[in-house]
């Protein structure tokens, strides 16, 4: 199992963590990024899944 | 400690939110003008081509917030700031007319910028500031597609929000006709280059683009409006979008110091201490107001911190972008912020 990793999300700047999940709009805990779903939106801005980079 | 903070886009839900988790034993009131929820002001530019926008565009619901223990206090209006008593009055709240606050953040936002030779035709023209607008356009545009009528839109400015919207509608199969006073599109985000690209970006959309417009004002024909530029054009309806202009009204009848925005220092703070300001409302002391979501975000949650007493240092901005929402283009040089 590697490491949980982080997802900001570019147009507000919201940080999605693999390890804390997301809990307001229901993504459990150690949910990875691929398994969010598609049509999943910024919990902070509304913006795209496809907004969010990886963070280093 | 009573905080209050007036405006729920996001600066002031962040902010609230932000501060909760910070500090559990203060009261922490929000009162907002609107009635829906904390929505996406981002998604206002998908406002035509996505299904079921009115419900997924809301992000947080009022009750939503006031789980967290934050006071919600909706469809209601500041009417002054007393700050000899460190009072707010509020009007169209049925819970109480004034307030006492010990902190009071002003997150009013932005209004849409109407030209001074435009404002004797407000009855004439839609804008695209806020859900309830986007509500109203997207109500008259259902009454002309239940007539079997494709609306024919006119759209002044060809700026940021202007070619969102443009696009969107054309995406979305309307006629679109954007009237642009500059020489070329988004002449202040974009280089050359790139003004050219969006311009055969949303030529290839069908949008009718015409630069160099000096649009003069608007007439009513019948159910057409009217266009008068060089020659004058009709449409079904004109949406207006020549730029923001923040809400510093009450800020300025209060006797606070303002310029274009509400005046702060590097701590986010008014000309009275116990006032903050912060988002499209905020001048910094270099002249700037950041009014994109991430530094607004970031000041937001900078504000809890500092108000909490954990940040000591002044608030600097963090390294942002933008790009705008236009079907199918992608600027190929950095946008100038």
């Amino acid at each position: 199992m590697s490491e949980y990793r982080k997802y900001q999300c570019s147009v507000c700047g919201h940080i999605y963590d693999e390890a804390e999940g997301d809990e307001e709009t229901g993504i459990a805990p150690g949910t990875r990024w691929e398994d969010i779903p598609d049509d999943w939106r910024c919990p902070e801005c509304g913006a795209e899944k496809s907004e969010y980079s990886l963070m280093l | 400690m009573h905080v209050i903070i007036i405006g729920s886009g996001i600066a002031g839900v962040s902010f609230a939110e932000k501060y909760r988790s910070l500090s559990k034993e203060s009261k922490i009131t929000l009162i907002t003008r609107e009635n829906d929820g904390y929505y996406s002001r981002p998604l206002l530019s998908r406002g035509f081509s996505m299904n079921g926008i009115e419900q997924s565009i809301i992000l947080k619901t009022f009750d939503k917030l006031r789980a967290s223990d934050i006071n919600i206090i909706s469809g209601a209006v500041i009417t002054a700031i007393n700050r000899s008593d460190n009072t707010v009055s509020i009007s169209g709240s049925s819970q109480e007319n004034s307030m006492h606050y010990d902190k009071l953040i002003l997150a009013t936002g932005s209004s849409a910028f109407i030209p001074p030779p435009f404002r004797p035709y407000n009855e004439l023209f839609f804008c695209l500031n806020s859900l309830v607008d986007l509500k109203a356009l997207r109500k008259f545009r259902l009454g002309l597609l239940n007539q079997n009528r494709q609306p024919d839109w006119a759209i002044i400015g060809g700026g940021l929000i202007g070619c969102e919207v443009a696009s969107d509608l054309a995406f979305s199969g309307d006629k679109v006709t954007l009237f642009h006073a500059m020489d070329r599109l988004m002449e202040r985000q974009l280089v050359a280059e790139d003004s050219d690209l969006l311009l055969e970006v949303l030529q290839n959309s069908g949008v009718k683009v015409l630069l160099n417009q000096d649009v003069q004002g608007f007439a009513k024909q019948e159910d057409k409006v009217s266009v008068k530029a060089g020659v004058t054009a009709e449409f079904d309806a004109l949406i207006v979008a020549c730029g923001f202009k923040p809400r510093t009204e009450l800020a300025e009848l209060a006797g606070l110091e303002v310029g274009r925005g509400i005046k702060v220092n590097q701590f986010m703070q008014t000309s009275d201490e116990a006032i903050f300001a912060l988002g499209d409302v905020a001048e910094l002391p270099n002249g700037k107001l950041y009014a994109f979501i991430l530094p607004i975000r970031n000041q937001a949650l900078w504000l809890a911190g500092f108000i909490a007493g954990h940040e000591q240092q002044g608030w600097t901005p963090p390294v942002f972008t933008t790009r705008a929402k236009v079907h199918g283009f992608e600027a190929v040089h950095p946008y100038n912020i």
